[in-house]
């Protein structure tokens, strides 16, 4: 049987635990908030004034003009004319380029023919998001440019006119407020409570825990509640930055947010207590814990990358983490406004893999050292 | 009398290895018991299983008037366990961490309050009790362990070398409180490498790689001697006046066995030798000036045991 009077005693210990060793209560407050503020400014995914060169072999008044364009946009800063390159690489090396305009010496005279004139752009691809947004934005750049600089009116064939749906300013803070709070909620309860319970194992207090007549289950639960407490200020936390200085609203229901945040911490939980019955020594506890939540839940769970775009067996474990499901509901709830009509399956998936994973540590939580 | 603990054939292995190869032991009610042994001997191991937190691959161990492995639940009522390692939270005050023991074995109220002060004073560690475990002194630290062990008024005690690692004041300290408790009729089993400590037990069993030795009150281990010890010593004025003896060299003719002790050596002669000791001692060690003729004490008796050559001689007379 369970007595509550000996569950409080587990939980209030734990709480004097937490505030005795104030240095990890602090970068368990701040963490979440400093995360939020790198992923505010770092994951800014709009390139400006990308270094560029242009070769000009022969300077007719038209391929200025169109080169005029090119800096002109705020896209692209042309650091340099060069009539002809030998060798490109050296552009590269030498100046700091991303990209290098080649113009042909006859571009004045191909554009006004039926074939066409042909401009080659080299691209630098050592960083790929860059080389993809520079290889997007040169063709309708250059295309507008030179029917500009021919007096030639776009025809109007297609108008297309795309609408963005739920995030229409497509801002960052609306992509990394879910991510991070699916990240953090997972890291810190995976993380406090396995090391929580290394530390008594480490410390051999455990054996004595277990010659006490206390039950599996009441260490086991007196020491996860008051690291549900911290987790859950956290997710308040990731919120309220997010509110403040990013400008993210919650479309849908904030109390529904909230607990389906519970379902997740619940999850985390778990996870963490099943790497403590695994783990003997803190240490071990950390990077088990680190390497069972951070990583899958940054590269799997559809934060940064699509799910949708990944191999099979990555998509299929994609398809067990919890962080997945969690994200859908956050980016469901926060962006979109919707509730557990739309979102019950992601939660009875959550939660089935919480108790699921509950069952199993409770299970392997040894009564014996 | 009944035994409080009664251990028949125990055996149990550790990470591939045998720890405890058939061990029989009783310990009788009350008892001041010690678990003599080197490190590796297999006292720890005994210890977990009789605190219930491991169990023996086979063997029978009936404690308390319970089989140890239905009864385990029950058991756990009734003994303290101190395990090796200093076990409590460090970040938590003397005054918390006796709180929480009491909270988890349901000690409440006024009763909480009336036993933690008489364990604070027992221990002596009432003019600390506001300040944090991690802060005590060795010696401290293992009183604060012991009155924890104590709270839920348990019937044996089982402490897993409660005194390595604290300074000799200290560790008669502890000696003198687990006397007391012994004097009040609580049994207590205690495992130490020190072989000092074994003097001030009841009762005593030598470990040695899994299997014990020897076993009996220190009285009954010492009349068990079976050799004429000496201490061989330097000159006072020679150069060199701490004597050493090899341990791979043979020992003096008509010796059985010859090891440093203090400066000096204790060497422990063949029963039945006739002739000048001394003069035998100078072939080995020409440096020898004197040998007088000792009492053994506990330590020379485990000397002679664990070198297995007791037990020959015993079973050739």
């Amino acid at each position: 049987m369970m007595s509550g009077s000996r569950l409080a005693t587990i939980a209030r210990k734990e709480v004097r635990h937490i505030f005795r060793d104030w240095q990890t209560l602090v970068v368990v407050l701040v963490m979440p908030v400093m995360m939020m503020f790198l992923y505010g400014y770092a994951l800014n995914a709009d390139a400006k004034e990308i270094p560029v060169m242009i070769e000009m072999p022969s300077p007719a008044p038209e391929t200025r003009q169109v080169a005029d364009k090119i800096d002109a946009s705020s896209l692209f800063s042309v650091r340099g004319t060069v009539p002809t390159a030998s060798d490109p690489r050296e552009l590269f090396r030498l100046h700091g380029i991303k990209a290098l305009f080649r113009f042909p010496s006859g571009f004045a005279r191909d554009v006004r023919r039926p074939g066409g004139a042909r401009v080659q752009v080299l691209v630098d691809g050592s960083d790929p998001n860059l080389g993809t947004i520079i290889r997007n934005a040169a063709e309708p750049m250059l295309l507008g440019a030179t029917l500009e600089v021919l007096g030639v009116e776009q025809p109007k064939v297609l108008d297309l006119r795309t609408l963005i749906l739920y995030n229409p300013e497509q801002r960052s803070a609306l992509f990394f407020v879910p991510g991070l709070m699916a990240v953090i909620l997972l890291m810190i309860s995976a993380l406090l409570t396995s090391v929580a319970i290394a530390r008594e194992k480490e410390l051999g207090t455990m054996g004595q825990l277990l010659v006490s007549p206390l039950r599996p289950l009441e260490i086991i639960v007196g020491k996860i509640i008051p690291y549900l407490f911290l987790a859950a200020v956290d997710g308040f936390l990731i919120l309220a930055v997010g509110r403040v200085a990013f400008g993210v609203r919650i479309a849908g229901n904030p109390w529904f947010l909230g607990a389906c945040s519970l379902a997740y911490i619940f999850t985390a939980l778990s996870i963490g207590l099943l790497i403590s019955t695994l783990a003997k020594r803190q240490q071990h506890a950390m990077f088990m814990a680190l390497g069972a939540t951070m990583m899958p839940t940054v590269l799997l769970s559809g934060f940064i990358f699509p799910v949708a775009s990944m191999p099979l067996p990555l998509r299929i474990l994609s398809h067990i983490i919890p962080a997945t499901y969690f994200l859908e509901i956050v980016r469901g709830i926060i962006l979109k406004g919707v509730g557990l009509k739309e979102l019950w399956t992601p939660l009875i998936v959550l939660m089935g893999e919480g108790l699921l994973l509950m069952g199993i540590a409770i299970r392997k939580f040894k009564v014996k050292l | 009398m009944e035994s409080i603990v009664s251990i028949r054939s125990l055996a149990k292995d550790h990470a591939g290895e045998k720890a405890l190869r058939g061990i029989s032991l009783e310990v009788p009610d009350p008892c001041l018991f010690g678990l003599i042994g080197a490190d590796g001997a297999g006292k720890s191991t005994l210890m977990n299983i009789l605190a219930t937190l491991s169990d023996p691959d086979s063997g029978e161990v009936r404690m308390l008037g319970l089989d140890l492995r239905k009864g385990f639940p029950r058991i756990r009522d009734d003994i303290g366990y101190m395990p090796q390692r200093f076990s409590l939270y460090q970040d938590l005050s003397v005054l918390e961490n006796l709180d929480f023991f009491a909270d988890i074995f349901g000690i409440r109220g006024k009763a909480k309050a009336e036993r933690m002060d008489h364990l604070l004073e027992f221990a002596g560690l009432a003019p600390f009790k506001g300040r944090r475990a991690g802060l005590l002194s060795g010696g401290m630290k293992q009183k604060l362990a012991l009155a924890c062990t104590l709270i839920h008024h348990p019937k044996l005690l089982l402490l897993d070398e409660p005194t390595v690692g604290v300074d000799p004041v200290a560790r008669r300290d502890f000696w003198t409180m687990l006397k007391s408790l012994r004097a009040q009729g609580i049994s207590l089993i205690v495992s130490t490498p020190y072989m000092d400590e074994a003097a001030l037990c009841d009762s005593l069993a030598l470990l040695h790689q899994g299997a014990v030795i020897a076993g009996g009150s220190p009285a009954e281990m010492l009349a068990a001697y079976p050799y004429r010890l000496y201490r061989v010593e330097a000159a006072p004025d020679a150069r060199i006046s701490t004597l050493n003896y090899p341990g791979d060299k043979p020992p003096p003719p008509g010796f059985e066995l010859i090891y440093p002790s203090g400066g000096s050596l204790h060497a422990a002669e063949k029963p039945g030798q006739a002739g000048d000791p001394l003069g035998r001692l100078r072939l080995a060690v020409p440096e020898a000036a004197s040998a007088t003729m000792l009492e053994p004490a506990l330590e020379d008796c485990f000397f002679a045991l664990l070198s297995g050559k007791t037990a020959n001689a015993a079973g050739g007379a």
